[in-house]
């Protein structure tokens, strides 16, 4: 037996142990990203450095076997200051983007690539769970919604954008008319009350997801009907009263109770305080001075709140919408509702209160025009449909012929790819370095797995596998230094190069260069 | 697919055998076969034998040597060592493209953003007849800048020259086959009457030793003399060759230097007698000339002969010392006679027959040699290591793969004196206890490869080597010696992954412990030295490891071999005492700057080097000094720059060069050189930002302490030191300017009023930017300047301004 300390711990381990192996035994977490259990350390990623006391470089812990007396530091910012340089310069070489260009320029962040995959597939069950994740409201929605994500979809460089907007009210519609449209999963009553002033978008949203962490919710507003501007402003031939009233019943039916007619003055709103665990104010535009009147704070638009963690000024008191905004975009004031339940939640749980943290996000930025058929690879280049007459909506087939031209942007391992979670984790910036970087190829022909060498790290696991394996073609580096890359001997296509493996190689890959097409279910 | 016709495959294989490890060769011999790698040949070898897609793509890939598309007929590799750097490599790179209308090697799109894969190769003319490439350093530094076209060295190419080379080497393609028959010798049944030395390493041949070796072998067959003519490996002095040395029966000596070959004639006239009767009447003419020749006041000869006794060389001699280097310009390389007559292989003989192992270790201890690859490592110590090491089978590796640019002693020293290497080799062998050696030859030294088969073939017939060779077939002393070579790929010097190569695999490093002293070569207990190392060996043991700790200082003990080349007067190869000053090597053996230019700089130990300032340079040779001020020992390229150079592009330049040999595994060397170098080359563009240095040096600290290996752990080392004696340069580029107008993109010709219209400036200019103006002042149009620098170089009035 060998003792060690790591991070001034003791641990005795075996000859021939690796100092990954000390830790794991202590229990200290130390990233890695090139490394698998049962392959060989490639010493790639340097993502798991450690220091050892008495030397001036940094060692990969993964295979670093330890030698008696060996005194190792884990967390020191020495440490933590290579890992993260490790991690941007890998970034700074991976050209990918976590989230489709659509799913950033959504103020709700909806995971639209994923929708669409399911709509091709004629998975609306699936699509609509996906959609109200984030989007309480997605029929309305898709009616009036000005879609900034259509803005930004990187299709409008080679054509037109996906009707992206037209194919979420498409699977929305089709769960309202369903005979049991879909309703989320609540967690059980949790014991606190929320009170919610304002049944605007803000308001319904936040409402639709405190329940489903298991609040009791109360709505108040003043109106008789809920919905505010959507049931006030917006005519009713852009947003037909069957729609508006179904949807906005499916976030009572869920169990949010609201009280119309029902003005809150100064004295009413410190009772709310009183009763309630915490308020939220979604009152829509409001004047300055009329904040003040609550004791809220006010700013040039109305109320003054963070804009992460929509708190304001009173403690217990969030606030969002247009009532903090006055931006007149029903998606931002959903997507408020969202984040402010996230808040109000860790508030009331005693929690520090963050906010939702941001998505780190890896970007491609513009692709260069030669690049554009790589990404157009499996993509149908048909025309944009986008019906204008009437107001009908997207038929199944169009639907389907619609959902075919998305290009798929978003990376097949947002959740596991574990160059995000360390970039997140480590706060590593992914512009810190810029230069030359790797260039975009896609490999879309084998039937369970996609190839992206441009999010490659080259680790080389997939290549160790297929070796093991006795592929016939296999997996190879080609070339050496910043140009090297994993590619098919004799220039082979993906699926001629991982006959048996793909699978495997796609679960060892610590990023989605190498990913399973199906594992679009979190 | 292609057609290729694949029989020769199948005889390559027969011959190779179907084994992993084999790769490299059989990939070597398909390159010299086909000029590249076609595919079908390729995946026929898969099928032949046990090597895999995988590996045969991988291993291709990764060695610069292979090309997987047809090259021209003729190849011309220009060399971009550091010493061809600084002279100009990179325009005379430009000029042999543009006279061959070779369009350039962009790749990258116009926001810089991103690179398209090479479909394409720009590096062959239309007619398939000359393809262009860089390569890395040939180790002929002294005649900088260098191009080899097949196996021809030109020297001293210029931007304004490349046509007149690539004439020459056509003519000589032609008249190739002819002068392929003349070479024989003949022996002579008459004593000799004494001996003629030329020297002829590779730096020799390209500088014309081979062309006066042929002149001198025709005046003996014209006169009838009976002078030996002897090839004899580097006198060292390269600034002096072609050098042509007559020793008489007596023991006088007589050296002449610079010597053309229509020259040989007279020489050797002037020391020996002409025999026969019928020449004589012949030699009366040339007698009569050989007396005006000779005479004292007369140029041709004077001008060329040198002795000893005159300063210059004396300086040059002087401060050296000559261990590794012993003999070097005396005897010839491959002769196995003239090794043994000067007590070769006396040391092996004695640590077999007199000595344990323990003992020559113990001697080895004592003399502190340290390894001479460049760490400095304890020698004595790495040998305990692998004797103890409880292993039946053990290795023994010479590195011969010097890949440092700058750095040629390796290559001399396998090419000169190939026999010490080997007695070295055997008596560590002894010594650890290994019966299996192998020399790691790089792709770049064809002639070191030669002359070391050709010495071990020698020595196997001669019974120093082999299954219990007859010299030592009493002791059960063994060892086979085998050479492996090399494909072009720096990084190869380094130790784990040399032994990767070996074993066929792509060169790529592993972490260290397992040292290759407990598991190296396929996993056994490997002793690897550098060929210099290996050469002070038979010194150490002849003479005792006391003797040899006599030289140097405390910690660095005995000689070092240095390659001094760049900007000083006299480019040599030179062995000095450790503790010499690097000033002393500078001013006194290399003569100070060439051209009346101002002392700026030394650069050490190439890429993992540093640049030592000129104000510095009293300090000591030795391995600590070194690290202390920014530098190290390196394998012992030493590079001086004078006022001209600009540090941050010599900073650039290695970090180009460390950036383009990183194997690409690990993080920090794969991606963190190539950003050090995205910032250098913005410096160097003119795009340079507040923050570009901070951001330098903190990549650079990352990069020293993360990266797996030597390389990526010294290849900051470059910008560091730079960066520590000369920021101010790193500030002026950020600002736009390049303080002594080296950086193309900063800098603008003009004209000045000193003009007097001569047109040579737009005779010269490659790309007609100068219009010619007889007895006007000319202008130069800055649209279509290449900045090449010609105008600068022939104008005879000094009127053409850089800013």
């Amino acid at each position: 037996m060998l003792k060690l300390t790591i991070d001034n711990r003791d641990i005795e381990v075996q000859n021939g142990d690796t100092i990954l192996d000390a830790a794991e035994k202590l229990g200290i977490e130390i990233p890695t990203m090139c490394f698998l259990k049962d392959c060989d350390p490639s010493t790639s990623c340097m993502v798991c450095v450690v220091k050892v006391e008495g030397t001036n470089s940094l060692v990969p812990a993964c295979a670093t076997v330890v030698r008696d007396g060996m005194k190792v530091q884990s967390e020191c910012p020495e440490v933590r200051q290579a890992r993260t340089a490790a991690l941007e310069l890998l970034l700074s070489d991976h050209l990918g983007d976590c989230m489709g260009p659509c799913q950033i320029g959504c103020p709700a962040t909806m995971d639209i690539p994923l929708m669409i995959r399911q709509i091709k597939a004629g998975e609306l069950a699936e699509a609509i769970v996906t959609i109200k994740r984030d989007i309480a409201l997605p029929a309305i929605l898709g009616r009036i919604c000005p879609a900034p994500c259509q803005k930004v979809c990187r299709r409008n460089s080679f054509d037109d954008c996906v009707s992206i907007c037209l194919l979420k009210r498409y699977a929305a519609d089709a769960d309202l008319k369903s005979a049991n449209p879909y309703m989320p999963g609540c967690k059980s009553a949790n014991g606190k009350k929320i009170a919610i002033i304002g049944a605007g978008p803000a308001g319904l949203a936040a409402g639709y997801h405190l329940l489903q962490r298991g609040y009791a919710c109360t709505i108040f507003d003043d109106h008789e009907k809920p919905g505010g501007m959507l049931q006030y402003e917006i005519g009713r031939e852009e947003l037909p009263q069957d729609i508006l009233d179904k949807e906005i019943g499916m976030v009572f039916k869920l169990g949010v109770q609201f009280k119309g007619q029902s003005k809150i003055d100064g004295a009413g709103f410190d009772e709310l305080r009183r009763d309630f665990d915490a308020v939220f104010v979604a009152v829509g535009p409001i004047k300055p001075d009329d904040a003040k009147r609550f004791g809220l704070e006010p700013s040039q638009k109305g109320i003054a709140a963070d804009n992460k963690t929509y708190q304001t000024n009173l403690p217990g008191v969030f606030a969002g919408g247009d009532a903090v905004r006055n931006r007149k975009l029903a998606i931002r004031a959903l997507a408020d509702g969202k984040e402010a339940a996230f808040a109000i939640d860790q508030f009331v749980m005693g929690q520090e209160v963050t906010g939702i943290a941001k998505p780190f996000n890896s970007k491609i930025g513009k692709i260069a025009p030669d690049r554009i058929e790589d990404f157009m690879q499996g993509v149908s280049t048909e025309a944009r449909v986008d019906p204008t007459e009437g107001d009908s909506g997207l038929a199944d087939e169009q639907a389907r012929l619609e959902a075919g031209r998305c290009m798929h942007c978003d990376c097949r391992k947002p959740d596991d790819c574990k160059l995000r979670i360390y970039a997140q984790s480590h706060g590593a910036r992914a512009g810190r370095y810029s230069g030359e970087r790797k260039a975009f190829t896609r490999q879309d022909d084998h039937a369970e797995i996609i190839f992206e060498q441009g999010k490659c790290i080259d680790c080389g696991l997939c290549i160790q596998i297929a070796a093991r394996a006795k592929e016939t073609l296999g997996l190879t580096y080609i070339g050496r230094g910043f140009s090297v890359k994993v590619s098919v001997p004799f220039d082979g296509t993906i699926a001629e190069g991982l006959r048996d493996t793909a699978s495997q190689c796609a679960k060892a890959c610590p990023t989605g260069a190498l990913a399973l097409k199906q594992q679009d279910q979190p | 697919m292609e057609q290729v016709d694949l029989t020769f495959v199948r005889d390559c294989i027969s011959q190779t055998g179907r084994e992993k490890h084999k790769v490299l060769r059989i990939l070597q011999a398909l390159q010299t076969n086909y000029g590249y790698l076609p595919q079908p040949a390729l995946e026929l070898v898969c099928e032949l034998t046990e090597i895999t897609p995988a590996d045969i793509m991988g291993v291709s890939t990764f060695y610069n040597q292979f090309r997987h598309k047809p090259a021209g007929k003729y190849m011309i590799s220009v060399c971009v060592g550091t010493a061809c750097h600084i002279k100009g490599a990179e325009r005379v790179y430009d000029a042999f493209k543009r006279h061959l209308g070779i369009s350039g090697d962009n790749d990258t799109d116009d926001q810089g953003l991103f690179t398209v894969e090479k479909v394409t190769c720009n590096d062959t003319d239309d007619q398939g007849l000359f393809t262009v490439e860089r390569i890395a350093c040939i180790g002929c530094c002294t005649l900088a800048p260098a191009v080899k076209i097949d196996e021809i060295t030109y020297g001293h190419v210029a931007v304004d020259t490349v046509s007149t080379v690539v004439n020459d080497f056509l003519r000589h393609a032609e008249t190739k086959a002819a002068h392929r028959k003349k070479q024989k010798t003949k022996d002579s049944e008459k004593p000799p009457v004494g001996e003629i030395r030329i020297s002829l390493d590779s730096c020799c041949i390209s500088r014309g030793c081979g062309k006066l070796h042929q002149a001198t072998l025709q005046a003996l067959d014209q006169t009838g003399i009976r002078a030996t003519v002897k090839r004899v490996g580097c006198v060292g002095m390269c600034y002096q060759t072609p050098l042509l040395e007559i020793v008489l029966p007596d023991g006088k000596s007589h050296l002449y230097a610079r010597v053309e070959p229509r020259d040989a004639r007279s020489i050797i006239l002037r020391h020996f007698t002409v025999q026969g009767i019928g020449r004589k009447i012949l030699s009366t003419v040339s007698h009569t000339l050989d007396s005006i020749l000779t005479d004292e006041s007369d140029q041709p000869i004077t001008r060329y002969a040198i002795d000893v006794r005159d300063q210059p060389v004396a300086d040059f001699f002087d401060r050296q010392k000559q261990i590794a280097t012993e003999h070097c310009a005396v005897i010839e390389p491959v002769s196995l006679d003239e090794y043994t007559e000067r007590g070769g292989f006396e040391a092996l003989k004695k640590c077999v027959n007199q000595m344990s192992p323990k003992e020559v270790i113990e001697q080895v201890e004592r003399s502190g040699l340290r390894g001479r690859g460049g760490a400095g490592f304890p020698t004595g110590f790495k040998w305990t290591t692998v004797r103890q090491a409880d292993c039946e089978k053990k290795y023994l590796i010479c590195n011969g793969d010097e890949g440092d640019p700058g750095a040629f002693m390796d290559r001399m020293l396998m090419e000169s004196c190939p026999y010490r290497i080997i007695e070295g080799v055997a008596i560590a062998a002894y010594a650890v206890g290994a019966a299996e050696c192998y020399f790691y030859i790089r792709a770049e030294y064809p002639l070191a490869m030669e002359q070391m088969k050709q010495a071990i073939d020698k020595c196997y017939e001669n019974g120093y080597i082999g299954d219990k060779p007859d010299q030592f077939k009493a002791n059960g002393f063994s060892l086979n010696l085998k050479i492996a070579a090399g494909a072009g790929a720096f990084v190869c010097g380094e130790e784990t992954a040399l032994m990767a190569s070996i074993e066929g695999r792509r060169g790529m490093p592993r972490l260290r412990p397992p040292y290759p002293a407990q598991s190296g070569l396929w996993g056994k207990p490997t002793l690897i030295n550098n060929a210099e190392t290996y050469a002070l060996v038979p010194w150490i043991l002849r003479n005792s490891g006391d003797e040899f700790a006599k030289l140097g200082t405390e910690k660095s003990k005995g000689t070092k071999v240095f390659a001094l080349a760049g900007k000083v007067a006299r480019g040599a190869l030179i062995e000095v005492p450790m503790g010499i000053t690097i000033r002393q090597i500078v001013e006194d053996i290399g003569g100070g700057i060439d051209g009346g230019k101002r002392f700026k700089a030394v650069q050490i130990g190439g890429p993992s080097g540093g640049c030592v300032p000129a104000e510095l340079t009293d300090i000591s040779v030795d391995y600590e000094s070194l690290i202390a001020a920014g530098a190290i020992m390196g394998s012992g390229g030493l590079v001086v720059l004078d006022e001209t150079d600009c540090m941050v592009d010599i900073a650039r330049y290695f970090l180009e060069f460390t950036q383009d040999q990183s194997c690409g595994k690990c993080t920090f060397c794969r991606i963190g050189t190539k950003r050090m170098l995205d910032i250098l080359e913005r410096l160097c563009h003119g795009k340079g930002k507040k923050g570009d240095i901070e951001q330098l040096l903190e990549l650079a600290e990352m990069v020293k302490k993360g990266s797996l290996c030597g390389l990526g752990k010294t290849a900051p080392n470059p910008v560091i030191s730079t960066i520590k004696y000369f920021r101010d340069e790193y500030e002026a580029h950020i600002e736009g300017r390049c303080p002594v107008g080296k950086c193309k993109e900063l800098i603008e010709y003009s004209v000045t009023d000193d003009c007097v219209g001569c047109t040579l400036c737009a005779q010269h200019c490659p790309v007609d930017a100068i219009g010619m103006l007889p007895y006007q002042k000319h202008e130069i149009d800055n649209e279509k300047c290449i900045r090449c620098g010609t105008c600068r170089n022939v104008c005879p009035e000094d009127a053409i301004k850089v800013e």
